[in-house]
């Protein structure tokens, strides 16, 4: 196996290119395929010690909006301990395995390893990220809703690699919150999760967004529910009302972890608590990256 | 050839860059304390710290720690053998029975008592929540976090006093 460093992107994405080897950020994940033999690649791209993919800033993107930019080898306990990222990702990125994980494992990673349980991937969803893809011609740049296409799968081709996360400027004016349940307290993976933004307009809720992971192959988007939500106050509804919409949008599985009938119930009452969360808040509560 | 700094000295190893550094420290340097219980991330049986913040020993290569600093359980006492204030907490509060997760918990705990030397249950737990110990039930281990802050901050105070 050849173990390779590059110090740039330019060289990561040519290297890429030519050698078409398996891009390494922390290794938490890719670590565990080789242990278990589910991959044995000829080359190893270790990106984690790029300067420029480390980092939260504020950044003009390719449409000249300002967005708060995210390197993708950017740790998970670094995103979790942010005064500069809006709350339902911190929130996500604390709930990632252990302590020893988050210092290692990047957002880069929990990204491009498509797990539909990934912990940051519904508040990505609900905060309208687009993510930077990087190869040696240049960059494209696509919306985290069109990214996941499976269980492990992505857009990404096999000369690519994630670059940057970018979120608009206005997710920081956001309120917003995660939700998780686990089989236990500490390093648990996700059975289901739930993740919630939204503005606070004369107490009616707006420009809403609910995201869930762990209950279908890739995060989704609950758009029923978010328009059955908007322009309402929070204390017009009830669990009760909020279960139809849900149900209608997700598809969850029966496997090791839990039954798809258990991922339904809880699901709604994660989506009801990280509402309940956001509404308790009037704006948003990030300082804004670089502010 | 990887060159890193291990308990405070410079080390110059032959080994390959995608070997993993438990084996790398282990077989490599000697170093059995750091110990491998699962070998995939979920027992922190084999924590170090890596510049200071713990990681899994066992899903790390060796590539990752080139001209980077990584800290043991052999580098905790002082070079005269006389323990740290937080493996004098473990055996006094009785915090070690079969003593395999020690290691880990010791360095995770080490990271925890640098940024803050009076935490809260909250946080020693969440401190502790990727080391697993499958004897001592943690109330022990937790009790011993909070006489190793202690101790540490009447250290650092009569420092001050000096
Ligand atoms: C014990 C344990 C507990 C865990 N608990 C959780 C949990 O609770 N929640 C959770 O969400 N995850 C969990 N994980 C999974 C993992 O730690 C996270 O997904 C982590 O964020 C992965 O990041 P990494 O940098 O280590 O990725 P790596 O292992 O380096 O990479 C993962 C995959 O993504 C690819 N990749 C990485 N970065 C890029 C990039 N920039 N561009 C293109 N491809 C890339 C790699 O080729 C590889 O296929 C756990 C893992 C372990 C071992
Ligand atoms: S041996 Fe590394 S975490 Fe268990
Ligand atoms: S003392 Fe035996 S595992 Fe902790």
């Amino acid at each position: 196996m050849r173990y390779l460093k590059p110090s740039s992107v330019s060289e990561a994405a040519d290297v890429l290119e030519s050698s078409r080897g398996m891009i390494l950020a922390g290794g938490t994940d890719a670590y565990v395929y080789m242990a278990e033999g589910f991959c044995h690649p000829e080359t190893l791209i270790d990106i984690s010690s790029i300067d420029t993919l480390r980092g939260i800033y504020v950044a003009t993107d390719d449409r000249e909006e300002e967005v708060i930019r995210i390197g993708a080898c950017t740790t998970i306990a670094e995103i979790a301990a942010s005064q500069d990222l809006p709350t339902c990702l911190r929130q996500g990125a604390r709930a990632v395995g252990s302590p020893q994980i988050r210092n290692l494992g990047t957002i880069g990673g929990n990204v491009c390893n498509a797990s539909p349980c990934g912990d940051t991937l519904a508040p990505l969803l609900c905060l309208d990220a687009r993510f930077v893809l990087r190869a040696s011609g240049g960059t494209r740049v696509i919306a985290c809703e069109d990214f996941f296409t499976g269980p492990k799968k992505t857009v990404l081709k096999p000369n690519e690699f994630l670059e940057f996360i970018e979120l608009p400027a206005s997710s920081c004016g956001k309120a917003s919150a995660f939700r998780m349940i686990g089989n236990r307290k500490g390093q648990a993976i996700s059975q289901a999760n739930a993740s919630v933004s939204l503005v606070m307009v004369d107490g009616r809720m707006s420009d809403l967004r609910v995201a869930v992971g762990s209950v279908a192959p890739v995060p989704l988007r609950l758009g029923k529910l978010e328009e059955f939500l908007t322009g309402k106050r929070v204390k017009e509804v009830s669990l009760a009302m909020f279960k139809e919409p849900i149900l209608e949008g997700i598809r969850p599985i029966d496997d090791v972890r839990s039954s798809a009938s258990y991922r339904q119930e809880v699901t709604v009452a994660l989506v009801f608590d990280a509402l309940a969360e956001c509404a308790s808040k009037d704006s948003g509560e990030c300082e804004g990256a670089g502010a | 050839m990887i060159r890193f700094k291990c308990n405070g000295k410079a080390v110059q190893l032959e080994a390959e860059p995608e070997a993993r550094v438990i084996d790398v420290l282990r077989d490599g340097l000697g170093l059995t304390g750091t110990k491998e219980g699962c070998g995939r991330g979920e027992c922190g049986a084999c924590t170090i710290l890596l510049d200071g913040k713990p990681v899994n020993s066992c899903l790390l290569l060796a590539g990752k720690i080139a001209d980077r600093e990584i800290t043991t359980i052999e580098g905790i006492a002082s070079e005269d053998g006389a323990l740290h204030p937080i493996q004098e907490a473990f055996l006094d509060k009785g915090a070690v029975q079969c003593g395999f997760c020690t290691p880990g918990m010791v360095l995770s705990t080490k990271a925890l008592l640098d940024e803050n030397e009076t935490p809260e249950l909250e946080e020693i737990e969440e401190a502790l929540s990727g080391n697993l110990c499958r004897c001592t039930g943690y109330g022990k281990i937790v009790e011993a976090v909070r006489e190793a802050g202690q101790r540490l901050m009447h250290e650092s105070d009569q420092q001050g006093d000096a």
